[in-house]
């Protein structure tokens, strides 16, 4: 989806942030889910559709260890969550990708396995990284407990008591996962051979289902341990506690490079995002309905805001911005003039002047949720075919890529990468564990075997070569004399293209932070409550608030 | 795949296969891996993404084609860009130093030409001289040729195939093209626009002694650890709360 394929009125075009505006880390870094977020795809669909959730499997003894299945199945696709649940020493409980054990582990099944396949399944996926799956497997993940709130639960429920609200505040969730693999990984399935089915066309679809089934996993489980603890003394979780719990989720430096890497991909989640926000502010006037909508998710984000907690400086300091924001703007919706023209416009403009860019963001969040026949259907185009844009031009002449470069890049042309602080990190591979870690130029070594992910650099070594080109000669002609250039090469044709293809910052520089990066790929999967434990990994909270299998056709908001 | 305590934290697991087991990689681990590994073997990250194509495009068509990269990458390994591109003239595309040109680089480099006076146009020959790993070059001419319009015909001193819509060829050339090195000339005529075959062949399996060479290959992108990088990685806090 790119600006000149898309159908959108003049009109609405004239409402579109661009680029540069948009594509900053500071302002990624204080992403907001949104109704087109991955999870809320999902849930909505699972909602609407013929759907139907159970768990045809429960194999597990007294100390929680065995297997379940959970199904989801419609008149043409049925979708299985084989879960392994595993009896985990303390010691060995770590979420860094280096841990060895896990207290559950999952594989999201392509159909209804077979006992043949559980069999299968059962020697590979609790062994993760060192197992193999096959095509029949979409994603392959594990999660632990948090110990904490496990036992507290267990130990409550067992009592016949519910959990102490405040203790579940606290945490937020039963476990939390450490990896959710998807696409091709460790033999599964590739992702262009699922991609054209309906409900796996929006992207991380599968990995979505994955953690929203392991959700329903991690109840059960706490469940079943305090029935067989407990016996009949033993009480169920309320429902209402158990809707307010998520899946947490440990978020490393690897996922970093990943928006980089999928410059396509970004463009269309941003795409999305950009034009469901002019298309809510192109609106003439306001529907009251539409008003008291914003008014409930005003105040889910305000709760929201109270119990996100972090203790990490930066994060701190957004929060406090955020709750006074949403404070502001609490007061601000209570005597706004939506009888003016185009007052969604004025709301939006009021806030670009008024707030931080945190409070700016979930703005444009708490606009789009009033307003889902306007912007749902922007889901559908957030998915890429990268393969149709890999080709390069080659017959474009060098004079038009100079052109683009001096007009799409001149943000990364602007930066001086002879100044040791624009150069200050690199992106490389470790040997030891295959991850992407980011080095200090000055001090470390390793530095000649850099990634290419500092996109601004190559651009402006690749400037630097095409000024000094025969215009008149083809880009052909150009990567043939010049093979180095030809990654940045391909990028600048795909950005030509892509307005927001481009994170439009210098990833390499000594203040650069890499949890700005996570944050925007965690708000697109619908992540709540961003909480960063250094500048490169993070906790968040996934499906809190969200139905679960036996609930959602009751309705509620998703 | 082993019960055995292992080193389960790397960011794959293709070293687990081992001896004469079958490989089978999906299409992503085959052009991951393959990527990197001519990463490692000298090409520029640009090129390198064109050989993860090239290999992955292989598997998809029920070819080795990461063995094949393989045995290339064995031979290239060390060569300088001189020695493996080819001078693009409208007639001929030889290697002007001599050697087996690079299939990658030649593919890529038609692909690049394909809307040029020097490239594959109705009713050329081109003179390509020796081509290394030739099977490579089949990705990047069926993706000319459903694009463009056009059927290709590779021939070679003992024979020929036509590369067009219907994927029938692809099999029977793949003990010809499959040689380690060819002299070939690319013949290019119209045919009608196409879209990819809709007949899905089951993905090629590799051998564990190919993933050995290419992760050989891979692991030369990669930086030894110290204890500065550990730090890098970014854990300080404990996980387990």
């Amino acid at each position: 989806m790119s600006l000149n394929t898309s159908i959108l009125s003049t009109e609405t075009l004239d409402y579109m942030r661009p680029a540069t505006e948009v594509m900053r880390l500071a302002r990624m870094g204080c992403g907001h889910p949104t109704r087109l977020s991955f999870l809320r795809v999902l849930l909505r669909r699972l909602a609407s559709s013929d759907w139907k959730i159970d768990r045809p499997v429960w194999n597990v003894d007294a100390n929680g260890v065995g297997h379940g299945v959970y199904r989801v199945k419609s008149a043409e696709r049925t979708y299985s969550l084989v879960a392994f649940a595993h009896d985990l020493p303390p010691e060995m409980r770590s979420d860094r990708v280096i841990a060895t054990a896990w207290d559950a582990t999952f594989t999201l099944f392509d159909g209804e396995p077979t006992a043949e396949d559980i069999a299968r399944l059962a020697d590979n996926v609790p062994y993760q990284e060192a197992g193999r799956i096959s095509a029949k497997e979409l994603t392959l993940a594990r999660a632990n407990r948090s110990v904490r709130l496990f036992e507290h639960v267990v130990n409550a429920l067992a009592q016949g008591c519910q959990p102490d609200p405040a203790e579940i505040a606290a945490v937020g969730y039963l476990m939390r996962t450490t990896a959710v693999y998807g696409s091709g990984k460790f033999g599964a399935s590739d992702r262009a051979d699922i991609a054209q089915r309906p409900e796996l066309a929006a992207p991380f679809q599968v990995e979505m289902l994955t953690v929203w089934l392991i959700r329903a996993f991690t109840v059960d489980i706490v469940e079943h341990i305090a029935t067989a603890r407990g016996g009949e003394t033993a009480v169920k979780l309320d429902r209402d506690i158990r809707r307010s719990l998520g899946v947490g989720n440990s978020t490393g430096l690897g996922m970093a490079p990943f928006i980089v890497r999928h410059p396509v991909l970004l463009n269309n989640w941003i795409m999305a995002r950009e034009k469901a926000l002019a298309r809510v502010r192109a609106q003439p006037t306001a529907r009251s309905q539409a008003l008291s909508d914003l008014s409930a998710a005003l105040d889910a984000a305000i709760t929201n805001a109270r119990v996100w907690h972090s203790e990490h400086p930066i994060q701190v300091c957004k929060l406090d911005e955020l709750r006074h924001d949403l404070a502001l703007l609490s007061t601000t919706l209570n005597t706004w003039d939506w009888k003016g023209e185009h007052p969604w416009d004025a709301l939006w403009s009021w806030g670009v002047q008024t707030l931080t860019f945190e409070g700016q963001e979930v703005l444009l969040s708490l606009m789009l949720e009033p307003h889902g026949a306007l912007v749902d259907d922007l889901a559908d185009h957030m998915g890429a075919n990268e393969a149709a844009s890999f080709r390069i031009n080659g017959a474009m002449p060098v004079a038009e890529l100079l052109r683009i470069l001096e007009s799409d890049y001149a943000w990364a042309l602007a930066i001086d990468f002879t100044s040791p602080e624009n150069v200050a990190r690199f992106w490389y591979v470790s040997e030891e564990k295959l991850e992407p870690r980011l080095g200090e130029r000055a001090t470390e070594d390793g530095a000649t075997l850099e990634q290419p992910l500092c996109i601004a650099r190559l651009v402006a070594e690749l400037h630097a070569t095409v000024r000094n080109f025969d215009a008149t000669q083809s880009v052909a002609a150009l990567i043939l004399e010049h093979p180095e250039h030809r990654f940045a090469v391909r990028r600048a044709q795909i950005t030509a293209h892509h307005p927001y293809a481009e994170v439009q910052d210098n990833l390499i520089a000594a203040d650069m932070l890499p949890i700005d990066l996570l944050r925007c790929k965690l708000a697109f999967f619908g992540a709540s409550q961003f909480d960063p434990r250094s500048d490169r990994w993070v906790r968040i909270n996934l499906f809190a608030g969200a139905p679960f299998p036996d609930d959602i056709k009751a309705g509620g908001a998703v | 795949m082993s019960s055995e305590p292992q080193d389960q934290t790397r960011g794959d697991s293709t070293l687990f296969f081992s001896d004469t087991k079958p490989a089978p990689l999906s299409c992503n681990e085959a052009a991951s891996l393959c990527m990197k590994a001519a990463r490692g073997a000298g090409m520029s990250w640009g090129m390198a993404e064109e050989a993860g194509f090239a290999a992955a495009w292989l598997v998809s068509h029920g070819i080795d084609g990461p063995s094949h990269l393989r045995a290339h990458l064995e031979r290239a390994d060390g060569r300088d860009w001189a020695d493996l591109c080819p001078t693009v003239t409208p007639d001929g595309w030889q290697n002007t130093n001599g050697q087996p040109a690079c299939p990658i680089i030649m593919g890529a480099t038609m692909y690049d030409y394909a809307d040029l006076p020097e490239g594959p146009h109705s009713g050329t020959t081109i003179a390509l001289g020796s081509v290394s790993a030739p099977i490579l070059l089949v990705p990047f001419l069926a993706e000319i040729a459903r694009s463009n319009g056009l059927a290709f015909t590779l021939s070679w001193s003992k024979g020929a195939v036509r590369i067009d819509a219907d994927e029938t060829w692809l099999q029977a050339s793949l003990q010809s093209l499959g040689l380690p090195q060819l002299v070939l000339a690319l013949s290019t005529n119209a045919a009608p626009p196409h879209e990819p075959s809709a007949v899905s062949t089951p993905n090629a399996q590799t051998t564990a002694a190919t993933i050995v060479v290419l992760n050989s290959f891979a692991m030369r992108t990669t930086v030894p650890a110290t204890e500065a990088s550990r730090a890098g990685a970014g854990a300080t806090l404990s996980d387990n709360d």
